[in-house]
């Protein structure tokens, strides 16, 4: 048992770290992200950053799936006009806002406009819930794609071909290596998740898992679901987007098809194998998910020594290995992660006594 | 405090009210009673808005709020229990607790992803507040942290009195709130229901089927059958009415 | 107004296709309450069984040679006399493909049927009673093993497969319009239709249909009133893959075998919701509806504005109608 942790104010009853081995854990963590770009070699950069900006999208989408319960798998769309808006920002701006600016207006631009689209792509969450919201919001993920392939706006989007994007510049300082804008992505990351948290001990993340579990009875005591709803696909939207913008500045080339179905897919699949509606839930599910991939790379790397024939097997492992990562969570572990090392903790808590 | 006229709700052919008529006055204790499938759950339903009556009117404190959304009803002070407990399974006992409150808080997106400051100064005076006003009030501070899931049948419905009360209602609606309660536990709860009117002066509406807890508590009774107002009264009169005998007793051989 | 009513035709046909597709979609809902998102990646696998049938084991070395051409010498006497591309050429030509669709569709139901057994008897029944969360989202982790596992099954390119009716052109007049339209198209429109009504009668006068509807009322009754409901689950997913196995051998020859043959799946989801998940009739109604205007948008605004036509449909009508143009609204209770 952890003991000798006597409260004796609400102020620290109402802390989320409320024990040393938490605050240890963090400062822990968070030592390990300012090792990553001091001592780790480029390959671990750049899956750090990926998992960053990953991270960020599927907090995200924790807020909308997994605590106010409403089903999207469109948010891949957010990512792409949080993106986009970022590009197109830049080729607009540049020359009137001063370039060490630019980086500090575009992303809260992105992160506004993803949020806009996340009410207009919400508002069929006021009429319907569950099945009828998942093809609503896939339906709007086909359709921004579509829009941002389309000719009309090639000029600015770039079309089916993509788009350059710019470098990241933080009053004056360029980011063109990813080892620099790492530091950007783990800032904003740490911060998103800690504002994730935050929400959940206001009055707005109790309306929202209010709404979880059941919509009418909050209504009834005083939570608006218009309002609610709305704020809610806001606010993922707005990860995302925020996503979105640092992705932009990641990559040196856009693509469209960078944001279609499968990335909306994945997003929910990190929650799912993560943990639904726990903060570290989204942490862990984005680990899994970015490290797979890799770790049957590397395997194959191993295994074909370069062999043309196994090679061409390798991409469609990945594809199987992700869809049973979600098939058997959802039958073996609908918590995630989260419950998995919940439970061990737990069990580690108690020993020597009960188990379980 | 609350009055309703003329209401009348149906679904499809069924008449669930039929211009149903009555006044709770305030700091009072109204009891709505009637057999199985008389209306009471809808006519609750039809005041904190969940279902919008076909004709009539639902006036509280002097305002016509008839068409008003659910949640606009609780922020003008109606709070309410539901007959099948709505606790939300997601959230502590505490957190429930303090959802009652949302009306009365005032953080906005912003304010909650930020925390620090105005958003931590709100929830720590809820939380100081809430705590003498509710769970010591209630005596539930033994299972504040609890998941609702692992709570008996009676405790829970005790925390959601005490989600109803965080709201600091004018108006309290309380659906069946001792069913399936044994007598220790009945007592309780009326006990809990008599502090509230008295304490904090609240104007309190209750569907119950336990005729001891009605006829001892109540001051005024509203009796329905089949969706038609039979009767209307204080406790004594009503008791002695022959529509009531008759409806809950069927008619004199 | 010729130009309108071809386009309006060819909608038409391709209505009918997206209709097989949805029926399976809605049997699968009414008997189960889940709405299979990789119903296009079962099509998908449709498609490449009638391609292993119709084409790679006929091509196999083993396989005796009238299953790859069958030219009996009624036959070869028949085609000498006709000249290069009468109708009659086109119809013997088809006959002599006809042993290998035959095995190609067989061979596509038979398989299908099982990969529909084997994914609800290991996937979904475990999740029987759980929330619709959990059961949606295993058919979308479906839909990447599906597609990972037809890539290393079918690493060949799939090639031309025999249409399933002669490819005869069909010219005539309608209100002054010459029409123009190719024999396998209507006679695919045909099948479709034939086995939508086939399935929607099935399901109002037969035993089996009565349980699937009992089912689909409330399935513990149905269950202690003697139905069992497994065998309703399995009827009705075996339903869904062998029409999504005709559905799939009809795609591969209109369009090919390729990945996108999945994300066709998602259109007629669309379709699906838009008529209402439950009833047959408003789902055929929003097949035809989807399929004409697809090629009215064709016709005016080009091929790729066509593909998003669903999804515009579909997101119109759900906030006009949430629950479908034909779907039935639960009353709400707290």
């Amino acid at each position: 048992m952890i003991t000798g942790e006597l409260k004796t104010s609400y102020r620290a009853d109402e802390q989320v770290l409320n024990n040393r081995w938490k605050r240890g854990f963090v400062v822990a963590a968070l030592a390990g992200l300012v090792a990553i770009p001091l001592f780790g070699n480029n390959y671990i950069v750049l899956i750090a950053c990926q998992m960053g900006i990953m991270l960020i999208a599927v907090t995200g989408v924790n807020v909308v799936i997994g605590y106010t319960g409403l089903m999207s798998l469109g948010h891949a769309a957010f990512v792409a006009i949080g993106a986009y808006a970022t590009v197109i920002f830049h080729n607009a701006a540049g020359g009137v806002i001063p370039e060490n600016l630019l980086t500090l207006v575009a992303i809260p631009f992105a992160v506004a406009v993803s949020a806009l689209a996340g009410i207009i792509v919400g508002l069929p969450s006021l009429r319907v819930k569950g099945l009828y919201l998942a093809v609503a919001t896939l339906s709007a993920n086909f359709i921004v794609i579509f829009l941002i392939e389309e000719q009309i706006f090639a000029p600015w989007t770039g079309g089916m071909v993509g788009i350059n994007t710019p470098a990241a510049n933080l009053l004056g300082w360029e980011m063109e290596s990813r080892r620099e804008l790492f530091w950007l992505i783990a800032v904003l990351a740490v911060l998103a998740l800690l504002a994730a948290q935050n929400l959940f001990r206001t009055r707005v993340g109790r309306a929202f898992i209010a709404i979880r579990d059941r919509d009418y009875s909050a209504e009834i005591l005083g939570i608006s679901l218009y309002r609610y709803k709305l704020m809610s696909f806001a606010i993922s939207a707005a990860y995302c987007g925020l996503a979105g913008a640092l992705f932009a500045y990641f990559y040196a080339r856009i693509l469209p098809e960078q944001f279609d179905l499968h990335l909306s897919l994945m997003l929910v699949a990190a929650i799912i194998v993560g943990g639904m509606g726990r903060t570290m839930g989204a942490v862990y599910g984005v680990i899994v998910i970015v490290m797979v991939p890799e770790v049957i790379k590397v395997v194959f790397g191993a295994l074909a020594g370069g062999g043309a024939e196994l090679a061409m097997i390798r991409a469609p492992i990945q594809e199987i290995a992700f869809g049973a990562l979600i098939v058997g969570f959802l039958l073996f572990e609908p918590f995630g992660i989260n419950q998995i090392i919940d439970r061990a903790l737990r069990a580690l808590n108690r020993w020597p006594f009960a188990r379980g | 405090m609350l009055s309703v006229q003329d209401l009348s709700l149906s679904f499809g052919g069924i008449k669930a009210l039929q211009g149903v008529s009555f006044t709770a006055a305030p700091g009072q204790i109204t009891a709505i009673i009637g057999p199985n499938g008389a209306g009471k759950t809808s006519l609750f339903n039809v005041i904190s808005g969940f279902y919008r009556p076909d004709a009539g009117q639902v006036v509280f404190d002097g305002q016509d709020i008839t068409a008003l959304r659910p949640d606009r009803r609780a922020e003008l002070g109606l709070a309410r229990t539901f007959q099948n407990i709505a606790l939300f399974r997601g959230m502590s006992v505490l957190d429930n607790i303090k959802l009652g409150a949302h009306t009365r808080l005032k953080a906005g997106v912003y304010g909650a992803l930020r925390y620090f400051g105005a958003a931590r100064a709100e929830e720590l005076e809820l939380r100081a507040d809430i705590e003498a006003r509710v769970i010591d009030f209630l005596e539930i501070d033994h299972i504040r942290k609890a998941p609702i899931t692992a709570l008996p049948y009676g405790l829970q419905k005790r925390v959601e009195l005490g989600r109803a009360l965080a709201m600091q209602p004018r108006l309290l609606m309380l659906d069946e709130p001792v069913a399936g309660m044994n007598r220790e536990e009945t007592e309780d709860m009326a006990r809990f229901i008599l502090d509230v009117q008295e304490e904090f002066g609240t104007t309190i509406l209750l569907v119950e089927h336990d005729m001891h807890l009605v006829m001892d508590i109540c001051s005024h009774v509203v009796v329905l059958n089949f969706g038609q107002q039979i009767a209307s009264g204080p406790p004594e009169k009503v008791r002695a009415d022959p529509a009531v005998i008759e409806a809950y007793l069927g008619a004199a051989a | 107004m010729g130009q309108f009513l071809q386009f309006t035709i060819n909608g038409l046909m391709s209505g009918a296709i997206y209709a097989l597709i949805a029926v399976g979609l809605v049997s699968v809902f009414k008997a189960t309450r889940v709405v299979n998102f990789a119903h296009g990646y079962m099509i998908m696998f449709g498609a490449y069984f009638y391609f292993t049938f119709a084409v790679l084991v006929p091509q196999a070395a083993w396989a005796p040679e009238w299953l790859q051409s069958w030219r009996p010498e009624w036959m070869l006497a028949m085609r000498a006399d006709l000249p290069m591309f009468s109708p009659m050429a086109a119809v013997l030509d088809w006959l002599a493909n006809a042993p290998r669709i035959l095995l190609g569709l067989a061979g596509a139901l038979v398989c299908n049927a099982i990969l529909g057994l084997v994914i609800e008897r290991t996937l979904m029944r475990p999740l029987m009673g759980q929330s619709v969360f959990a059961m949606i989202m295993l058919t979308v982790g479906l839909i990447s093993i599906l597609s990972g596992l037809a890539q290393l099954i079918w690493t060949s390119d799939a090639e031309f497969v025999p249409a399933l009716a002669p490819n005869t052109p069909i010219r005539f007049e309608l209100f002054g319009a010459n029409i123009f339209l190719f024999g396998t198209d209507l006679a695919n429109m045909a099948i479709a239709l034939v086995i939508f009504i086939g399935i929607v009668l099935m399901v109002h006068y037969t035993k089996s249909g009565v349980a699937i509807r009992a089912t689909a009322e409330d399935q513990s009754t149905a269950y202690s009133m003697g139905i069992s409901v497994p065998k309703v689950f399995s009827r009705a997913w075996v339903l869904a893959s062998t029409t999504g196995a005709i559905a799939g051998a009809i795609l591969a020859t209109r369009n090919g075998i390729s990945p996108a043959l999945g994300l066709f799946g998602f259109s007629v989801l669309a379709i699906v919701l838009m008529g209402g998940l439950d009833s047959y009739l408003g789902v055929f109604i929003a097949a035809m509806a989807v399929g004409v205007l697809e090629a009215l948008t064709q016709w005016q605004m080009g091929g790729e504005w066509a593909g998003i036509v669903p999804y515009v449909a579909v997101l119109i009508v759900i906030l006009i109608r949430p629950h479908g143009l034909f779907g039935s609204k639960e009353i709400e209770r707290i």
